[in-house]
């Protein structure tokens, strides 16, 4: 008969999972909140990011992950403050402008080197930006204002505009606009991208891609002291739960937008801090206005009144958030806190619905990207909300590529969009929202009011911010009164820290500054 | 011999209609790759200079023509996305899927060996219907939320093994891929295990078996050499076929570990439409079905010495 001892010896082999557990090397160093008297020099810390990297040439990315692993690397004249709502110098030091605002002279900061160790010049300056500036797939639209750069000494460099130019230096914060070595340093820019080289607190190892992008600390950079980390890796993990997981069980430090549902949880959570940084992120209901019935400015401002937008928060950011009342956020300059950007009161719907062209409701559609839960639930939503008002609304889900096609073809009724910005300066946002003829048709909408337009290239041209802002307050009400779009909520960014993890903070723009980030023993 | 070289032969064919199915399947999903990487900066100006670096804009069928020509000359394209060479993409990519699909299957071996073996000698006891019962909530259960469970309890709770990634050096790998392996390796081994455990109480009834008892055979001996042996030919099949069958369901683990292999990358690539790296991970799943089943035929062989593929 069989025997039990062969028995045994077969089901040996189970014994090996308690082996296995003991191979290699075992998970990150456990979360420890012990607080330090101050920073301290060392330590990897490890992002978990839904996404990976896309590229890192600068002149042509437009992926935010992609864009602030760059900004380690590569950095600006001028970086963005702390709230977002201006400049400050980085690269430069300071600039003079002429009389007629069209030159402008900037110092640059001495003693800053590259990260192989050379010095930079006014030349690598020069090459930095007539490289973004001849992007025409990429960044290039942002200096269109720029005639030409020259370099007449190694710390100067002299910036000829067309015109004058009221976001120069706001552009100039762009990352786009980081600076890189000339000529790449002898390499193609193909070449150089591969592995690139800047002045930032962190220089390139290595990035193996749908894995890990990693960067290790800086040797040359120009802020003695800084970064206190060894290295820096971004690593791609799609799931928000195994992000999660991942924090919890020790294996990553922080945790790059969790999911809604899971704030007040990881809020109560013992060796982490889940952090909502202020942001621009703002969400939009955008009507097409090349469909009927909503080139009719009452069927506009009927679903924009009829939208209960804490209701949305509530369900949506479960509480995190507040409801938009312009097209720009708060953490823009020139936000008019005062714009009258519609919110909810049935009543004034119901009446603005009976000043329409179809007073007796309508049938039409809203399209959503699948696998956006938070767009399914303001779908669902505003299927009930517009009920009311006798408008039926179908959802129509297709994936998130084809959705984001037909957004931008306008092959749709209504949608769901929304924007962050890239520099703090409200004109990249105006001029793509509200200018019909810019690429972006007035973010998609085809919306067209020649007053606004107008306000808004004269708000470019002029330099003075008190009139920079009244044209933006006239800019922020004509906008709300048309409700080109329903302003539904601003969200902040969410980032799940371990508890030993110090000095992580994120601009309302979504960068933020490695070299700060210390972790305690 | 002639066996091997007809299946390797026959790969031809195959290899060509996963490419056609695989360029105009991707090509028939509506979306664009320009858009994509475009984002919200899309116009029609920018993505018309992307499609015609990207050859785009040139006839669906100069397109798929473009890509077997750069095929038969060892060429799988460039990444739309990430820029780089497709071949290079799927090179780095590849080893972690392999490690995945080879470990679970050997740990769905030797999980289902001594579990059939026991359900097996125990017909109709508790064991047995304890054995035949359990492993199917592993077949019924999503593997996506079979791995949450394990890395909540192994990973988080008791910190016995990472809760994603890959690893690095043998060690390094069989401790990190330990549980998407034994996520697969669950999924696999009802299947197995009941087929083990049906042939072993075929071969435990056969008359070879009985004389080998009346010849005093010791019955761990008997059991290794005579009844396992013959009984684990069928099983060999069912599991070749099942290996072949999960190779596309790996796609799923290595999402929820964050395994940095090609079904992740093939997931990643139909999100992002990136034409070239969808086509080509499609080849490379088709060879790799193909090659496991070819590989199950051969085991079959080696284990039966009666099969004889020349014939």
């Amino acid at each position: 008969m069989i025997n039990r001892t062969a028995l045994a010896k077969t089901l040996i082999a189970g014994s090996a999972l308690a082996l296995l557990a003991g191979c290699g090397s075992g998970p990150a160093s456990s979360n420890n909140s012990s607080n330090s008297s101050g920073p301290v020099h060392g330590g990897n810390l490890i992002f978990a990011n839904p996404q990976d990297a896309q590229s890192f040439d600068e002149s042509t990315v437009f992926d935010n992950n992609s864009i602030w692993i760059l900004e380690q690397i590569t950095q600006p004249l001028y970086t963005v403050t702390s709230d977002g709502k201006g400049v400050m110098p980085w690269l430069a030091t300071g600039y003079t402008a002429s009389a007629d605002k069209k030159t402008y002279t900037l110092s640059l900061r001495p003693g800053v080197k590259f990260s192989d160790g050379k010095p930079m010049t006014s030349a690598d300056v020069k090459f930095s930006l007539d490289e973004t500036r001849a992007a025409s797939a990429g960044w290039g639209y942002i200096d269109s204002a720029i005639a030409s750069v020259d370099d007449p000494s190694p710390l100067t460099v002299v910036i000829h505009l067309k015109f004058p130019w009221a976001p120069l230096l706001a552009d100039l914060s762009l990352f786009a606009n980081g600076i890189v070595p000339n000529n790449y340093g002898g390499k193609t820019a193909a070449q150089f991208y591969q592995a690139p080289i800047g002045t930032g607190p962190f220089k390139w190892d290595y990035w193996h891609k749908g894995q890990a992008v990693k960067l290790v600390r800086n040797p040359y950079y120009w802020q003695k002291g800084l970064p206190y980390l060894n290295s820096v890796t971004w690593t791609d993990v799609p799931s928000d739960n195994t992000r999660e997981l991942q924090i919890k069980g020790g294996q990553a430090q922080i945790d790059q937008f969790p999911s809604w549902a899971t704030v007040s949880s990881l809020k109560a959570t013992p060796g982490v801090n889940m952090d909502l940084f202020n942001s621009t992120e703002t969400n939009y209901l955008a009507f097409n206005e090349n469909v009927k019935p909503f080139q009719d400015v009452h069927v506009r401002r009927a679903i924009s009144l009829a939208i209960d937008r804490e209701a949305i928060i509530k369900a949506v950011l479960f509480g995190n958030g507040q409801p938009a009342n312009s097209l720009f956020p708060p953490q823009v300059p020139y936000y008019d806190p005062s714009t009258p950007g519609y919110q909810y009161n049935l009543t004034a719907a119901r009446q603005q619905m009976a000043q329409s062209s179809v007073p007796h409701g309508f049938t039409t559609t809203i399209l959503i990207p699948a696998g956006n839960s938070d767009y399914a639930t303001i779908s669902t939503i505003l299927q009930a909300e517009l009920k009311p008002l006798g408008i039926k609304v179908n959802v129509q889900t297709l994936d998130p590529n084809t959705a984001n096609g037909d957004f931008q073809s306008e092959k749709y009724d209504m949608s769901l969009t929304l924007w962050t910005m890239d520099i703090p300066d409200p004109d990249e946002l105006a001029t793509f929202g509200l200018d019909p003829k810019s690429g972006a048709k007035s973010f998609f909408t085809s919306y067209d009011n020649p007053t606004v337009v107008k306000d808004v290239h004269a708000a470019e041209v002029t330099t003075t911010p008190a009139v920079r802002q009244s044209l933006y307050n006239v800019v922020q009400t004509d906008a709300a009164q048309d409700a080109f779009m329903a302003f539904l909520y601003y969200s902040p960014y969410p980032y799940v820290t371990t508890s030993n993890v110090h000095g992580f903070f994120v601009t309302p723009l979504g960068n933020y500054h490695m070299q700060d980030v210390w972790i305690s023993k | 011999m002639t066996f091997v070289l007809r299946r390797l032969v026959l790969l031809v064919p195959t290899a060509l209609g996963v490419t056609i199915i695989a360029f105009f399947m991707i090509h028939l999903i509506p979306g664009d790759p320009a858009r994509t990487i475009l984002g919200i900066h899309a116009t029609p100006q920018k993505i018309a200079i992307l499609h015609h670096q990207w050859g785009l804009d040139r006839p669906l069928a100069d397109q798929y023509w473009l890509f077997m020509d750069r095929l038969l000359h060892g060429n799988l394209g460039q990444s739309l996305y990430y820029g780089t060479s497709v071949g290079g993409l799927i090179t780095s990519r590849l080893p972690p899927t392999l490690w995945l699909i080879i470990y679970a299957g050997v740990l769905g071996v030797v999980i289902s060996i001594p579990l059939a073996m026991i359900a097996a000698t125990r017909k109709d006891g508790i064991r047995d219907h304890v054995v035949r019962v359990v492993p199917l909530l592993g077949l019924g259960m999503p593997s996506f939320w079979l791995a949450l469970i394990l890395q909540t309890v192994l990973a988080v709770k008791y910190r016995l093994f990472p809760v994603t990634g890959y690893g690095s050096g043998i060690l390094g790998h069989l401790h990190t891929m330990f549980l998407p392996s034994l996520t697969v390796a669950i999924a696999l081994c009802p299947v197995v295990i009941r087929s083990l455990r049906a042939s072993m109480l075929n071969v435990l009834g056969a008359d070879f078996v009985t004389t080998a008892r009346a010849k005093g055979i010791p019955g761990h001996r008997l059991f290794v050499r005579h009844v396992l042996r013959n009984a684990v030919i069928p099983a060999v099949t069912v599991l070749g076929i099942n290996i072949g069958f999960l190779i596309g369901g790996t796609v799923i683990v290595e999402q929820v570990f964050a395994v940095p292999g090609i079904g992740n990358l093939m997931i990643n690539s139909i999100f992002q439409r990136d034409f070239p790296v969808v086509q080509a991970v499609a080849l490379v799943f088709g060879i790799m079905v193909v090659l496991v089943n070819l590989l199950t035929d051969m085991a079959y062989a080696a284990l039966d010495p009666r099969v004889r593929f020349d014939r």
